[in-house]
C-alpha cells in the first residue's frame, strides 16, 4: 500500500541566489501551492554572482514554457537576443571557421540520414557544403531571424533557436516570478551549516547574524564555494582537467558595435587563441566578451591583453577574472542536499551548457522529489542520470579540443595528443569510418550537433554508409539542389535579426 | 575483438566493401536477415545455406522456441515497412491479426486480470507523468484502473480496431499496435521475397565457420546452442536458468471452429499456472498455444506429451559478432518467451547489422559497436522478462522460489526504484519505454509505495477533471472504430 503524505517536505531551503538559485526557486515555487511546502531562498547582496554564461541552447524554451513565461516579455526584460548557433573560428586550423547551428541538416531520404547523402554526393564529385542544408545556419549567415512555423512542409519548421541574455537580469526576472508565487527571500550571509549528530543530514543554516534557517531539503547554489555539498557534506570532486585543461576565464563587456542602430548577429562566436578561446555574445544593449584559457600556457595579463585587443568596440567595464577546475561533484545529491549550478561542478561555456545543466538538474529533482524519509532510491537515480548527462557534454567539449590541426601553439598540440575517454574515442572512430552516429541515453546532442562539430573539426568520413548506395545519384543531386534552394529562399524572406527584435521584444 | 576478415575464423584479409554474405540456417531468422539485407543493400550477394539437409522438416528454432505465432511490436512494423514490405501482405499471407497488447491472468496476487497495452497511457498533466497522477489519486483513496486510460486496452475490450489514418488528428492517432503472424507463413513470405530480390539457395552446411572462405560476412542463424556456458558452451557465455528456470515448451495451433470462424481478439493472453505459464496468440481463423514449464516438475496434464516438448535453454553468448561471423536471433541469446520478444530481438539484430554494415574489410569498429548495442538490448529484454517471472504474485512453489531469488543489480534497481516512487529507470537499448514498464508493474501487482511529490500538488478536482476528459475523448474515439474482424476481412478481400 502507498504511504502518502506521511512526510511531505515542509521547507526547501535554497542557499544562494544567482541564476541557479532563482531558476530553482522559480521551478519549485509550484510546490508552494500544496499548502505544506515552503520554499525559502537565502542570498546576500554582498556576494557577487558569476552569471553562468549568457548564451543558451534550445531546451531553455522548455524550461521557460514550464514556468509559463512569455518569450517576448522575457527577452525584453533581459536585453535578450536570439541565437541560431555558434561560429567556431580557427578551432580546426587558423583561418578556418565553421558554424555549429541548431536544428537538423536537410531531410533524410528513404531512411538514409541526410549527412550520408551529403557524403555520397561528395564521393560522386559534387562537393555541396553541408552548411547550405541547415535552416538556422543559412539564416545566421545572412544575419536574419524568424520564429519557426509548425507547418512541417515549410523549410522554416526546421529552424531551432535559443537565446543570448544578461544572466543577472534573467535571475531578477525569475525572482519576480518566484516571489509572486510564494517563494520567500531572506537577505543574509551563510555562516555555518548545521548537521544532525547521527544522520549527518543538514538540519539548518546559521546566518552570520545568528538567524537559524531550518529545512528538510537544501539546494546548494552557493557557486564555486559549494558550502553545503562540499564544505559540509564532502561530496568529493571528479577532476576532468586532464581532458579540458583550461582553468581560468576573464570577462569584459563592450558596447554594441555600430551603436543602437548596429546589426545584431544571431549567433555566438568562439575564436580559438594561442592558449584558449574567446567568446562574443551579442545582447541588445552591449556585447559580452571573455577569454577561457589555460594558466599553464598563459598568464592572466596575456589573456586579458589578448581579449582587450580583440573587441568589436570599446570595453564598458573592467575585466573580471575567474578561476575554475573542470569536473563535477562525485555525488551532486548527498543526504538531503542537492547541488545546482557551479556548486555541482563546472564545464566551460564552449557549447553554452551551463544554464542547461542547472535546468536538467531541476527537472530531475522535480521528477524525483523526495519526502522527509529521503529514500536512497531517488538519490541514486538522480546521481546516476546526472553522471551520464555530464559525461555526454564533457565528451562533446573534448571533441573540439582533441580534433584540432593547429600546429601553431604548444597548448593546441598538447590537446591534439591527449588520450580521450573511451566513449568519445568510439564515437570518433565510428564517424571517421562511415559517418555513423548513435545517440545514447537520450543525450542532449543530436546527430546534427555531432555532425557539425566532427566535420567542422576536420573529420570527413572515409566512406558513406552502404545504405546510401541504393539511392540514385542523379536524383539525389537534383533533390538536394532543390532543398538548398528552399532554405536559401526561406532565409531571404526573414527579417534582419535586429529588426525582428525591435518589432517584438525590444528592451 | 579480431578485425573482420582476419579473425579467428580463418578468412583471408581483403579490401573493398563486404559484398558476399553467407547465412547459415534457413529458418525464420535466416530468411528475415536475407530479405531485409537484400532490400536495403541491393549490392550484396547473399546465399542462404540450410544447417542440415532435412532442415525443412525440423522445428524452426532460429528464434528460440518454435512458436506457432510470433508478434511484431509497434516499432517492428516500422522496420518492416521501411524495408518496403507491406503490412497488408503480412496479414493476407500470415493469417495476421492486429495486436494491441497482452491480457495477463494470475500474475498478481489480488485484483484479477490485467491488460498490458502497447502505446501511451492517459496523458501527462503539465510536467507530471500520467502514472504519477494515478498514484496520487490512489493515495487519496480513489480506485483507479490504469488500463481504462489506455486506448489499446479500450479497443481490446470492445474488439474494435482499425489502424489510424495518417490524417487523423483525434486521440486515435496515438493508437499503437503490433501484429501477430503465423511463424512458418512469415518464414515462407520472407524467403520468397528474398529470392525475388536476388538471394540464392546454397547447399546445406553444418558449420558456419566453413562458409568464411567464400564469404565476407557470415550470419549464424541456426538457433540456440546446446549450452551457453560450461559443458560445451563458449567462454564468457551466460546461463540464465537460475532466473528463467523453465526448460520445456509445448506448442500447438488449432483452427477456430465455425464458418466463417469468429474474428480473432486483438490481443494475446498469458496465464500463470502453478508449474509455469500458458500463452495464447490469436491468428485469423486459428488460435496458437504455448505451454512453458520445467521438465523436472511438469503440469500433471502434460506428462504424456513430454517427449514432444521443445527444449528451452535461456542464456546468451559472450559477443554476437566475432571475427567474420555474426550470430543472430537465438544463436546469440535465448530468453524465456514470456514477454513475447523472440521475433522482436531477431529483427533488432538484422536492423542493427544493416545500420552498421561494414563499408570495408576492416570492421572491428562496427563489430564492437554492434556487440555493445546488442548487449544493451539484451540486458533490457532480460530485465523485462525476469521481472515478469520473478517479481509477480503468481501462486505456486516455482514462483515462490523465483521471488526469493536475488536479482542482478540493474534488474533489482529498476524494480526497487519503481516500487519506491513510481519512477522508471530507462537505459539505452530499451524494448519498452516508460508506459510499457509501468503497465507491466501494474499487471504484476507492484505499485509505488509513495506518490510523486509533484503529483500531490495537483488538486483532487483537477485530477478528476483530467481523468474524465481523457476517458471521454478515448471512448468517443473508440466508438468510431469498426470491429477488428471487419478490418481484417477488408484487408484480405
Amino acid at each position: 500500500m502507498s504511504e502518502p503524505l506521511r512526510h511531505p517536505l515542509r521547507r526547501i531551503v535554497i542557499a544562494g541566489g544567482g541564476t541557479a538559485g532563482w531558476m530553482a526557486a522559480a521551478a519549485l515555487s509550484r510546490l508552494c501551492a500544496n499548502g505544506t511546502t515552503r520554499v525559502t531562498l537565502v542570498e546576500s547582496e554582498e556576494i557577487g554572482t558569476v552569471g553562468v554564461g549568457e548564451a543558451t541552447i534550445p531546451p531553455i524554451k522548455t524550461f521557460n514554457a514550464m514556468l509559463g513565461i512569455d518569450e517576448d516579455a522575457f527577452l525584453a526584460a533581459t536585453q535578450g537576443t536570439f541565437k541560431l548557433g555558434i561560429a567556431f573560428e580557427g578551432w580546426h586550423r587558423e583561418g578556418e571557421s565553421y558554424l555549429h547551428p541548431f536544428g537538423a541538416y536537410g531531410a533524410d531520404i528513404e531512411g538514409v540520414k541526410f549527412h550520408q547523402i551529403w557524403l555520397k554526393l561528395r564521393a560522386m564529385g559534387i562537393p555541396v557544403p553541408l552548411a547550405d542544408f541547415n535552416m538556422a545556419e543559412v539564416a545566421a549567415r545572412m544575419g536574419r531571424f524568424d520564429r519557426p512555423t509548425g507547418d512541417p512542409r515549410s523549410a522554416l519548421s526546421q529552424l531551432d533557436y535559443a537565446f543570448h541574455f544578461d544572466a543577472g537580469l534573467y535571475a531578477a526576472f525569475l525572482r519576480r516570478h518566484a516571489e509572486a508565487r510564494g517563494v520567500e527571500r531572506l537577505e543574509g550571509r551563510i555562516g555555518q551549516v548545521l548537521l544532525h549528530g547521527e544522520t549527518g543530514f543538514i538540519e539548518a543554516l546559521r546566518l552570520e547574524d545568528g538567524r537559524l534557517i531550518d529545512g528538510d531539503l537544501f539546494i546548494d547554489c552557493t557557486g564555486f564555494r559549494a558550502l553545503l555539498i562540499e564544505g559540509a557534506l564532502g561530496s568529493g570532486f571528479e577532476d576532468w582537467s586532464h581532458w579540458l585543461p583550461c582553468d581560468r576565464a576573464v570577462a569584459v563587456p563592450c558596447a554594441r558595435a555600430g551603436g543602437a542602430a548596429g546589426p545584431i548577429l544571431p549567433y555566438t562566436r568562439s575564436t580559438a587563441r594561442a592558449a584558449g578561446w574567446q567568446w562574443r555574445i551579442p545582447l541588445q544593449h552591449r556585447t559580452g566578451n571573455g577569454m577561457v584559457y589555460c594558466s599553464r600556457y598563459w598568464s592572466d595579463d596575456e589573456a586579458s591583453g589578448t581579449l582587450l585587443a580583440n573587441l568589436d568596440a570599446e570595453p564598458t567595464g573592467e575585466p573580471r577574472l575567474l578561476r575554475f577546475t573542470t569536473g563535477m561533484r562525485k555525488q551532486p545529491w548527498v543526504k538531503n542536499c542537492v547541488a545546482l549550478g557551479l556548486a555541482s561542478g563546472f564545464m566551460e561555456p564552449l557549447e553554452s551548457t551551463s544554464i542547461h545543466l542547472v535546468q536538467i538538474g531541476i527537472s530531475k529533482l522535480l521528477a524525483l522529489l523526495p519526502d522527509r524519509s529521503f529514500p536512497a532510491h531517488e538519490r541514486a537515480e538522480y546521481n546516476r542520470l546526472t553522471a551520464i548527462q555530464w559525461a555526454q557534454i564533457r565528451d562533446f567539449l573534448i571533441l573540439h579540443y582533441k580534433q584540432n590541426a593547429r600546429g601553431d601553439a604548444a597548448f593546441w598540440q598538447e590537446c591534439a595528443a591527449m588520450p580521450v575517454p573511451e566513449t568519445l574515442e568510439r564515437k570518433i572512430a565510428l564517424f571517421a569510418g562511415t559517418g555513423r552516429l548513435f545517440r545514447y541515453d537520450d543525450e542532449l546532442f543530436t546527430d546534427a550537433n555531432w555532425t557539425a562539430v566532427m566535420t567542422g573539426q576536420g573529420i570527413i568520413p572515409q566512406a558513406h554508409d552502404p545504405l546510401a548506395d541504393a539511392l540514385d545519384g542523379a536524383a539525389l543531386r537534383d533533390m538536394t539542389a532543390r532543398m538548398a534552394d528552399a532554405f536559401r529562399r526561406t532565409a531571404r524572406a526573414m527579417p534582419f535579426h535586429a529588426d525582428f527584435i525591435a518589432r517584438h521584444c525590444a528592451a | 575483438m579480431a578485425a573482420f576478415g582476419s579473425g579467428a575464423f580463418g578468412a583471408l584479409p581483403r579490401s573493398g566493401p563486404a559484398e558476399r554474405v553467407a547465412i547459415s540456417g534457413g529458418g525464420l531468422c535466416g530468411w528475415l536477415a536475407a530479405c531485409l539485407l537484400a532490400r536495403h543493400l541491393p549490392h550484396l550477394r547473399i546465399v542462404v545455406h540450410p544447417a542440415s539437409a532435412d532442415e525443412e522438416t525440423r522445428p524452426d528454432r532460429s528464434l528460440g522456441v518454435p512458436l506457432a505465432a510470433e508478434v511484431l511490436l509497434p516499432g517492428d512494423l516500422e522496420h518492416i515497412a521501411a524495408a518496403g514490405l507491406r503490412g497488408g501482405d503480412l496479414i493476407r499471407h500470415c493469417r495476421g491479426s492486429f495486436m494491441l497488447g497482452t491480457a495477463l491472468t494470475g500474475w498478481r496476487a489480488a485484483g484479477g486480470p490485467a491488460f498490458v497495452p502497447f502505446g501511451e497511457i492517459g496523458a501527462p498533466l503539465g510536467p507530471v507523468p500520467f502514472h504519477q497522477i494515478v498514484a496520487a489519486a490512489r493515495a487519496r483513496g480513489h480506485d483507479v484502473n490504469m488500463a481504462n486510460y489506455a486506448l489499446g486496452a479500450l479497443c481490446a475490450q470492445t474488439g474494435r480496431f482499425a489502424p489510424p489514418r495518417s490524417d487523423d488528428a483525434s486521440v486515435l492517432s496515438t493508437l499503437s499496435f503490433g501484429l501477430a503472424v503465423e511463424s512458418d507463413a512469415l518464414r515462407r513470405l520472407l524467403r520468397d521475397d528474398a529470392l525475388a530480390h536476388g538471394v540464392q539457395h546454397g547447399e546445406a552446411v553444418a558449420d558456419p565457420a566453413s562458409l568464411c572462405a567464400a564469404a565476407d560476412l557470415v550470419i549464424d542463424a541456426r538457433g540456440a546452442p546446446e549450452a551457453w556456458s560450461e559443458n560445451g558452451g563458449e567462454q564468457g557465455g551466460e546461463d540464465w536458468s537460475a532466473l528463467m528456470p523453465f526448460d520445456r515448451a509445448l506448442v500447438a495451433k488449432r483452427a477456430e471452429p465455425g464458418t466463417p470462424p469468429p474474428p480473432p481478439p486483438p490481443y494475446a493472453h498469458l496465464s500463470a499456472l502453478a508449474e509455469g505459464w500458458q500463452g495464447f496468440v490469436p491468428l485469423a481463423g486459428a488460435m496458437t498455444e504455448t505451454l512453458v514449464f520445467a521438465a523436472a516438475a511438469p503440469p500433471a496434464e502434460v506428462t504424456g506429451a513430454l517427449p514432444e516438448a521443445h527444449r528451452l535453454a535461456p542464456g546468451r553468448s559472450a559477443a554476437a559478432w566475432q571475427g567474420a561471423i555474426v550470430r543472430m536471433g537465438a544463436a546469440a541469446q535465448q530468453h524465456d518467451p514470456v514477454a513475447g520478444l523472440q521475433l522482436h530481438l531477431a529483427l533488432a539484430d538484422v536492423v542493427r547489422l544493416i545500420a552498421l554494415f561494414p563499408a570495408n574489410a576492416d570492421c572491428a569498429v562496427e563489430a564492437a559497436e554492434y556487440n555493445r548495442q546488442w548487449r544493451e538490448r539484451s540486458d533490457c529484454a532480460f530485465d523485462y522478462t525476469v521481472l515478469r517471472l520473478a517479481r509477480n504474485g503468481a501462486k505456486g512453489a516455482v514462483w515462490d522460489r523465483l521471488r526469493a531469488a536475488a536479482l542482478p543489480h540493474r534488474t533489482a534497481y529498476r524494480h526497487d526504484l519503481y516500487a519506491a516512487n513510481g519512477r522508471i529507470a530507462l537505459h539505452d537499448g530499451e524494448v519498452f519505454e516508460t508506459p510499457g514498464w509501468v503497465m507491466q508493474f501494474e499487471a504484476l501487482g507492484i505499485r509505488p509505495r509513495r506518490p510523486d511529490a509533484l503529483a500531490m500538488t495537483v488538486p483532487d478536482m483537477a485530477i478528476t477533471a483530467h481523468f474524465e476528459a481523457i476517458r471521454k475523448a478515448m471512448l468517443a474515439g473508440v466508438a468510431k472504430l469498426p470491429p477488428h474482424g471487419a478490418v481484417l476481412a477488408e484487408v484480405c478481400a
